[in-house]
C-alpha cells in the first residue's frame, strides 16, 4: 500500500469527495458536424471525445459483413499527451487493444444490430486527458454519440468504476486512487433494466463484499444515466428550437 | 435544388460561385475562416492548444510533452523537438483505421520544417547539461475534425502549444549525478520570440486563387500552396506540391495575404495567452 490514504478517517477521499460521490460530469452531444454522431464528455479531469459513423456499407474487407446483423467496429485511442508519462503509441498497444475489444463487446450487446444486416457501424473514441475511469468515460461518450447518430439502442449504456478499499466502497475512482492497488471494478450497465453488459475486475475481493459493491455500482450507473439523459434532452430541445419550433 | 446540383456537378457548382468572387459558404475568395484558439486545455501536457477553423469544421488539438533525453551526438548542447501529426479515423468519414496516411506524414514533416526554419523554439535553452542531458519536446497534434486546410490549423496549434509550454527547473547533483526536478523554482517557457503563421491557398481551374480551402474545395483544387511568415515579414516555409503552375504575381499575392493573416493570428494568440495569465 502506498503512503496515501484513499479514504481519510473523516470519510473523505483525496480529492475531497465522499465515497459514493461521482466526479462532475460535463457532456455535449453533436460537437462535430462531419460525423453522423459525436459527443464530448468530461468526468472530472478525464476528457473523452467519441464519434460514430454509420450504419454504412462495409468498408475494407467484405468478408466482415454479417448476413443477419451489423458489424460493430470500434477503436479506442489515447492521445500521447493524455497521461502523466508520455505514451509511446496512441493505439495498437495491448491495453488499447483490450479496451477496443471491450467496447466492441459492450456495444454489440446494446445496439439493435439485427436492424442493419450487412452494414457497419464505426465507433471511434479518443482520450484527450486521462485521470482514471477512462473506459467508463469512453462508454458514456460512445453512448451519447450513438444517440446523436440516431442508432437504435436497447437502452443507454452507462459505465462507472467502483473501488473497494479498507471495507469502504468508493465510486468513480480517479488516477491517484487507481494507483493504490485497490480492488477495481469497471461496470457498464443498462440502467432501466438493471442488466450488466460489461463487468471487469482487477485485484482481489472477498465474496462477502460483492453484493455491496454491485449495489454501489448500480446506484452509480443510475446516477450517470440521469446526467446523460438530461444532456440528451437538453440537446434535443436545443436542436428543436434551432429548427424554428417553440 | 442547389444541393442536387452540387452533388451532380460539384466542379461546375464551385465554378459558378468562384467566378463571381464568392464561395458557397459566403466567404470572399481571399477570406479565411474564423479561428478559435484556446491554450492550456490539456492538464496532463506541459503545454497545449486547441484550434478550430470555421466553427469546428477543422479542429486540431496539440499537446507538448517534455522528456529528458541524451542529446544527439552532432548537437551536444541543443535539445530537440519531435513534431508528429496524427489523423485518426475519427476525424473524417473517408479515413480508415491504420498506419499514418501520406497526408499525416507530410504534415509532420512540414511542422518539423516550420519549427526548425522559424526558430520558434530556442534549442539551446532546452539543454540541461551539455553532452549529457537535454529536453526532448514531443509535439503531438491530433486532428479531431478534418474539413480542409489542416496545414494552417496544425501550424497554429503547434505554435500556440509551444508558446504555452513551460519546463520545470532541473538540478543535477555533481557528486552522485542524480537528476532531480526542482518543483520549488518557477517553470521556464521554451518558446523564442519568433512566431510563424501558416496560410494556405488553392487554385481552381488553373486560374482562380482562393484562401483557406475546405475539404470539398481541396478535393476540386488543381493546386495548393502553403506560405508561413514571421512577424518581420520573412518567409519560413513555402510549400507547393505540384499541381497547376503559378505565376510570380500570384505567388506574391499569396505572400502578401499571408502577411496580413499572420498579423491577425499573432494578435489573437497573444490575446488568448494574455487572458490565460490574468
Amino acid at each position: 500500500m502506498a503512503g496515501v490514504e484513499v479514504v481519510s478517517e473523516q470519510g473523505f477521499r483525496t480529492d475531497g469527495r465522499k465515497p459514493n460521490e461521482l466526479r462532475r460530469i460535463r457532456c455535449k452531444q453533436g460537437v462535430f458536424s462531419h460525423a453522423d454522431g459525436s459527443a464530448y464528455i468530461e468526468q472530472g479531469n478525464t476528457k473523452v471525445l467519441a464519434t460514430v459513423y454509420g450504419p454504412h456499407e462495409i468498408r475494407g474487407s467484405r468478408s466482415k459483413a454479417l448476413h443477419d446483423r451489423a458489424y460493430v467496429n470500434c477503436q479506442f485511442s489515447m492521445a500521447t499527451f493524455s497521461t502523466g508519462e508520455r505514451k509511446q503509441r496512441p493505439r495498437g498497444d495491448r491495453k488499447s487493444t483490450e479496451m477496443t475489444m471491450h467496447m466492441k463487446q459492450t456495444f454489440e450487446a446494446t445496439i439493435l444490430t439485427q436492424l442493419y444486416p450487412r452494414s457497419q457501424i464505426d465507433i471511434f473514441v479518443e482520450v484527450l486527458q486521462a485521470d482514471g475511469g477512462n473506459f467508463a468515460a469512453c462508454v458514456n461518450a460512445a453512448t451519447l454519440a450513438l444517440i446523436d447518430a440516431g442508432i437504435p439502442l436497447k437502452d443507454y449504456v452507462c459505465a462507472c468504476t467502483v473501488g473497494f478499499v479498507d471495507d469502504v466502497t468508493i465510486v468513480d475512482i480517479n488516477h491517484l486512487e487507481e494507483t493504490n492497488h485497490i480492488a477495481e471494478f469497471t461496470v457498464a450497465m443498462l440502467p432501466k433494466s438493471e442488466q450488466f453488459v460489461m463487468l471487469e475486475m482487477s485485484s482481489r475481493l472477498h465474496l462477502d463484499h460483492l453484493s455491496k459493491v454491485m449495489d454501489m455500482a448500480t446506484k452509480a450507473c443510475k446516477d450517470v444515466h440521469l446526467v446523460l439523459d438530461r444532456a440528451v434532452r437538453d440537446h434535443v430541445s436545443e436542436v428543436w428550437q434551432q429548427l424554428g419550433n417553440t | 435544388m442547389a444541393d442536387v446540383f452540387k452533388k451532380v456537378e460539384p466542379a461546375e457548382y464551385y465554378r459558378r460561385h468562384l467566378t463571381h468572387d464568392a464561395r458557397p459558404d459566403g466567404r470572399q475568395l481571399l477570406a479565411f475562416r474564423d479561428v478559435v484558439v484556446s491554450v492550456g486545455t490539456i492538464g496532463t501536457a506541459d503545454g497545449s492548444a486547441l484550434v478550430r477553423l470555421g466553427g469546428g469544421g477543422t479542429t486540431v488539438v496539440c499537446g507538448v510533452k517534455a522528456e529528458l533525453a541524451s542529446p544527439r551526438p552532432d548537437t551536444p548542447a541543443r535539445g530537440y523537438v519531435v513534431p508528429n501529426v496524427e489523423l485518426p479515423a475519427l476525424c473524417a468519414a473517408t479515413l480508415r483505421p491504420g498506419p499514418p496516411t501520406a497526408l499525416a506524414q507530410t504534415l509532420s514533416q512540414a511542422m518539423a520544417d516550420l519549427i526548425e526554419n522559424s526558430g520558434c523554439v530556442d534549442a539551446g535553452a532546452l539543454c540541461v547539461s551539455p553532452g549529457r542531458l537535454v529536453w526532448a519536446l514531443h509535439v503531438d497534434a491530433v486532428c479531431l475534425a478534418h474539413n480542409g486546410n489542416l496545414a494552417d490549423a496544425c501550424a497554429a496549434a503547434v505554435v500556440a502549444a509551444l508558446r504555452d509550454t513551460t519546463l520545470p527547473a532541473i538540478t543535477i547533483d555533481d557528486e552522485t549525478g542524480r537528476v532531480r526536478v526542482d518543483s520549488g523554482r518557477e517553470r521556464a517557457p521554451v518558446a523564442a520570440s519568433a512566431f510563424p503563421v501558416a496560410a494556405s491557398f488553392a487554385k481552381f481551374d488553373n486560374d482562380i486563387l482562393f484562401a483557406d480551402p475546405t475539404a470539398e474545395e481541396e478535393a476540386l483544387a488543381t493546386a495548393t500552396v502553403t506560405v508561413a511568415t514571421l512577424e518581420d515579414g520573412s518567409l519560413c516555409l513555402l510549400h507547393k506540391a505540384g499541381g497547376s503552375a503559378m505565376t510570380e504575381k500570384e505567388l506574391q499575392q499569396c505572400v502578401d495575404r499571408a502577411q496580413v493573416r499572420g498579423a491577425e493570428l499573432r494578435h489573437l494568440v497573444n490575446k488568448v495567452a494574455a487572458s490565460k495569465e490574468c
